[in-house]
């Protein structure tokens, strides 16, 4: 490929934008950041993903100034921004709950960042012009927030938040009030508004589906500790942990213990009278240490006969059939009671399949299909 | 059905028409009256006949009203006091209001226990438990000279000061409760928004807090300024004899000359000065109620 | 004021709900009965006494021209009782029921007859004048050992109240007490019944309004008793009272009252029974107890003021009826004047008039 590809994380002589430096934050007894260090670049789209309480909020919060850490540094272009009260930061939020001012219109809510700046009224016009442009709000200007739809009320707390023109826009969970079909058109708006104006988004949410969708990188947060930074892709093909495999998509955890048979090569014994898994790891594991396999539905063949060469094939029966549509998604029930999951793209019409239910079928996968872990 | 739906509509003209429209009527046809040595203390009375009744009423009372320049000094200083007192309530209920919408979740409602708790003791014997804090020999100045402050007792009691610290304690709790209810009302990430935008923390609230508690605000000035324009007991018992207000000139009016006709010109005046801000509030609810539905 | 009227319709609803027992209801001056004599009627009679009280003739004016008090006895003083009287206010009294009438003093029944002619309507309670009560040690202190206390010029003089502003002062808030006084001050006739004359009052009040701290005709007593006051210009068995209680706490606070020089004003408080009392027969009951030597000279004991009652003067203590201040000598007598009530018009100028010297406009 001729085009670059976007990686500054991988560019050992980029700066980062945004620098968490052994942050620590408590409230109270409650730790909600544990002693983490992350890096975010220039220009990126970064999520931080994770369950409700894992403490992407706290981050987002302190990013704004409205929290200050416990200990350790938070800098901005190099420079600690500890000290830096939230109206002093070249940092603007986009608010869950939108937080537009009720009893300014839609252009008033949009100017308000500007004229706190002292800019002169030509250039606020001509900004807040542009954003209604951006936003595709030109109509909605003179209405106060109560008189539009939800999904223009968000389309405006984000053309609140881009007027300043901020070096970094902190999202949290920007999407979570719009339904389904709105989320996903806004998703891609999202993308092309971040890419035309080049400013590093970094967006809070709990939609594993979202974050991959809109992310450049996503970190996958647990407890108040960042478990796995990496590009979607490498999230979901090359999950670090059994944690971010089970949180990222659909997986099988086969769970046994690792015996080498090779270079980089083990089987795991993860079941008594069923025939060991192989696969390949270039992490090392010990003879006999606890290993996981996990392993993608999607990563599974499914047939009705034994099939020639694979790794790994064992022989189950179909419990259930979850038709997707595109894809169809079987449980495979094994004679020791495990349930696998497998799934194919219908490629075929429905009339055309051959395996149904209580059909008795073959499994299998290569090697390399699946990720060996640890924990 | 119908019937009912007549009914519900009729109860509550029927409650104006009998509590507000029929004494007005009566109050009003005493100012159109003249004084006389009898009882009740006017002539014309019903006794004497509709016909007769209505040839004698005159609008000589509200003539004599405008001609003397005491009455509309006495208006004006009402509405001079009520006005200045209304603005002091709002000086130091909004903060207290501010605090108690701020307060933590768990202390509000004993917040709000403490702002209504007044009201339990009598009114009057409220205002006398002032006399005793404000006299010369009181806990007020006794306080402040044993702090060292003062050498002299202050003259506070008998005075406007006194006035406006009576009607500003009075009426708090009614400046109060509606600006906490917007307050309360109010999502405070918006504030957060503000700060995020690039405002201090006062230009956040002069910016958002404040229009956002503006019908809280309007609702608890009208409140407060209302009842005080017509206030009577808190200048008899506070004020001094400097203190002029059309409650006490309505009082010596009735009581002192007995002058029942004139006393109700003077109130029938004072009516029509308070539908002003009456509508005026009538209006802001309606148009708030309006903006929430 | 306000509290009185609303403790009273308070009362009345209370009443109109348990009326059951027959029932006399008072109303009478605050402070001015020993509350003994009340327990003492109820024993006596078997009539339930309802006692309430006012602290302005004008309240009670109000009341009886509205109708419908529904008290029993009412005391209203000398020119009210007179205007009321012309108003169709009382009843005229059933002298058979009153066999201790006889033990009235005639100086006094023919002194309130002016008011009263041929005392058909009422009987005197109390009487007394009206002038000044100092605080004799502050008094001193402000004004120097020669302050004029027995003059009118103590508190018309500008430059005597300027000085005695810093210690306070009270008047009466009664245009009907304080224009006399400022007449008889200027050397006119107090009971003069012409604008021209009347008028000339106002200059000589408007010159010392500014330092009265308040004009009101009942919070001087305790005022002057505690302290927080030096002057009072009042009535004498308030002044008294005022007197006794700041000898009673040993405050250090020396109360003496002085009946003026140039004049002052004698004043008579009467009981009479409404046109539309519910009890005219218990009403009566109670004048006549009140006209008993003892029970009337109890009275007296208590509050300090001399009655119209000549045969309870033998069971008067020593330090009433030997009062000067109390009893007058006299020449003290000679120098008292009384007044007539205005007409109407007149008392639209009168109020108008005070209205202005009490606010300064």
């Amino acid at each position: 490929m001729s085009q670059t590809i976007f990686a500054p994380w991988d560019d050992p002589n980029e700066k980062p934008l945004i620098r968490f430096e052994n942050v620590t934050k408590k409230f109270g007894e409650f730790v909600a950041i544990d002693d983490l260090s992350l890096d975010i670049y220039t220009q990126e789209f970064f999520a931080l993903l994770g369950p409700s309480g894992c403490g992407k909020t706290t981050m987002m919060r302190m990013l704004a100034g409205f929290e200050n850490p416990t200990r350790g540094t938070i800098e901005l272009s190099g420079q600690n921004i500890v000290p830096v009260p939230p109206n002093k930061r070249a940092v603007n939020m986009m608010f869950q709950s939108y937080a537009l001012f009720p009893h300014l219109s839609v252009r008033e809510n949009i100017a308000f960042g500007l004229k706190r700046d002292k800019m002169d009224k030509e250039r606020i016009e001509a900004r807040v012009a542009e954003m209604l442009k951006l936003t595709r709000l030109e109509k909605f200007a003179q209405r106060k927030p109560h008189q539009i739809s939800g999904g223009q009320r968000q389309r405006v707390a984000l053309a609140r938040s881009l007027a300043k023109a901020p070096k970094l826009l902190l999202l949290d969970e920007p999407l979570g009030a719009l339904d389904k079909k709105l989320r996903q058109d806004t998703q891609f708006e999202l993308m092309d508004i971040q890419e035309s104006t080049g400013t590093t988004f970094v967006i809070v949410t709990h939609d594993q589906e979202e974050a991959m969708t809109v992310a450049s990188r996503v970190a996958v947060m647990d407890e108040g500790r960042i478990i796995q930074v990496a590009t979607p892709a490498n999230i979901y093909e090359y999950p670090n942990s059994v944690y971010v495999a089970d949180f990222i998509g659909d997986v099988n955890i086969l769970e046994g213990r690792a015996k080498p048979v090779g270079e980089d090569r083990y089987e795991v014994l993860w079941h008594e009278g069923v025939a060991p898994v192989t696969a390949t790891s270039s992490a090392p594991f010990s003879d006999g240490q606890t290993a996981h396999l996990a392993i993608r539905p999607e990563k599974i063949a499914i047939s009705t006969d034994r099939p020639d060469n694979a790794d790994n094939a064992m022989e189950g029966k179909v419990l259930d059939i979850a038709y997707l549509g595109n894809l169809s998604t079987y449980h495979v029930g094994l004679p020791g009671g495990q349930v696998i999951k497998a799934q194919t793209a219908n490629t075929r019409r429905i009339a055309r399949r051959d395996i149904t239910w209580e059909d008795p079928v073959w499994i299998s996968w290569s090697a390399t299909a699946g990720v060996l872990l640890a924990e | 059905m119908l019937m009912r739906r007549a009914l519900l509509i009729a109860v509550p003209y029927l409650w104006l028409l009998l509590l507000f429209l029929v004494p007005f009527l009566i109050v009003f046809k005493i100012s159109l009256s003249d004084i006389a040595l009898a009882i009740p203390p006017y002539t014309p009375t019903f006794k004497d006949g509709i016909a007769e009744l209505i040839s004698q009423l005159d609008f000589e009372n509200f003539v004599f009203l405008a001609s003397d320049d005491l009455y509309w000094k006495a208006y004006l200083s009402s509405l001079q006091i009520a006005a200045l007192s209304t603005f002091m309530t709002l000086l130091v209920g909004y903060p207290i209001a501010y605090g108690m919408a701020r307060a933590p979740e768990e202390w509000r409602p004993t917040l709000m226990m403490l702002v209504i708790l007044p009201f339990w003791t009598s009114f009057l014997i409220r205002v006398y438990a002032w006399m005793g804090i404000l006299s010369s020999e009181g806990l007020l100045n006794q306080f402040l000279m044993w702090l060292g402050l003062i050498g002299e007792p202050l003259t506070i009691l008998n005075t406007n000061v006194a006035v406006y610290i009576g009607i500003v304690y009075t009426y708090l709790p009614f400046m109060i409760l509606p600006i906490y209810a917007a307050l309360d009302r109010m999502d405070e990430s918006l504030i957060e928004a503000a700060e995020d935008l690039g405002c201090s923390r006062t230009q956040a609230f002069w910016l958002v807090t404040v229009p956002l508690s503006r019908n809280g605000i309007i609702a608890g000035c009208f409140l407060v300024f209302i009842p005080a324009l017509g206030e009577f007991v808190i200048p008899s018992l506070l004020g001094g004899s400097g203190t002029l207000m059309i409650g006490k000139v309505l009082w010596e009016e009735f009581f002192n000359n007995r002058d029942w006709p004139v006393a109700s010109a003077v109130a029938v005046i004072l009516l029509l000065i308070l539908i002003v801000p009456i509508v005026l509030f009538q209006r802001n609810q309606q148009k708030q109620a309006e903006a929430e539905a | 004021m306000n509290y009185r009227l609303m403790s009273s319709v308070a009362a009345a609803t209370l009443m109109a709900t348990t009326a059951v027992a027959e029932e006399v209801r008072v109303y009478n001056w605050s402070d001015y009965i020993d509350e003994s004599l009340l327990d003492q009627f109820e024993q006596e009679t078997g009539i339930d006494l309802v006692y309430d009280v006012f602290d302005s003739n004008e309240v009670l004016e109000t009341k009886m021209l509205a109708g419908g008090s529904g008290y029993d006895v009412v005391v209203p003083s000398g020119t009210f009782l007179q205007r009321q009287i012309s108003a169709g206010a009382f009843q005229k009294l059933d002298q058979s029921k009153l066999p201790n009438r006889e033990n009235l003093w005639d100086v006094i029944e023919d002194r309130v007859s002016k008011y009263d002619p041929n005392n058909e309507y009422a009987i005197n309670y109390m009487w007394g004048t009206t002038g000044i009560g100092v605080n004799i040690n502050k008094v001193k202190e402000v004004l120097g050992e020669d302050a004029p206390v027995g003059s009118l010029s103590l508190i018309f003089d500008p430059a005597n109240m300027e000085k005695l502003s810093e210690c306070g002062v009270h008047f009466l808030d009664a245009p009907v007490e304080m224009i006399p006084a400022a007449l008889a001050y200027l050397g006119e006739d107090p009971d003069s019944q012409d604008v021209d004359t009347i008028e000339k009052a106002e200059p000589v009040l408007a010159a010392v309004a500014p330092y009265v701290q308040k004009f009101h005709s009942s919070e001087y007593i305790n005022a002057l008793a505690n302290g927080d006051i030096c002057v009072a210009f009042g009535w004498s068995g308030d002044i008294l009272q005022a007197r006794d209680r700041a000898a009673e706490a040993d405050n250090g606070v020396e109360i003496e009252y002085y009946a003026p020089k140039e004049g002052a004003l004698m004043w008579f408080d009467n009981m009479a029974i409404p046109v539309d009392a519910p009890n005219p027969e218990g009403a009566h009951k109670f004048l006549n107890f009140i006209m008993d030597a003892q029970n009337m000279a109890k009275a007296s004991n208590y509050v300090y003021y001399a009655n119209g009652n000549k045969a309870s003067q033998e069971f008067l203590e020593e330090d009433v009826i030997g009062d000067p201040a109390i009893y007058p000598d006299e020449a003290t007598l000679e120098n008292l004047y009384t007044t007539s009530p205005y007409d109407p018009k007149l008392q639209r100028v009168v109020t108008r008039m005070w209205t202005k010297v009490k606010s300064g406009t």
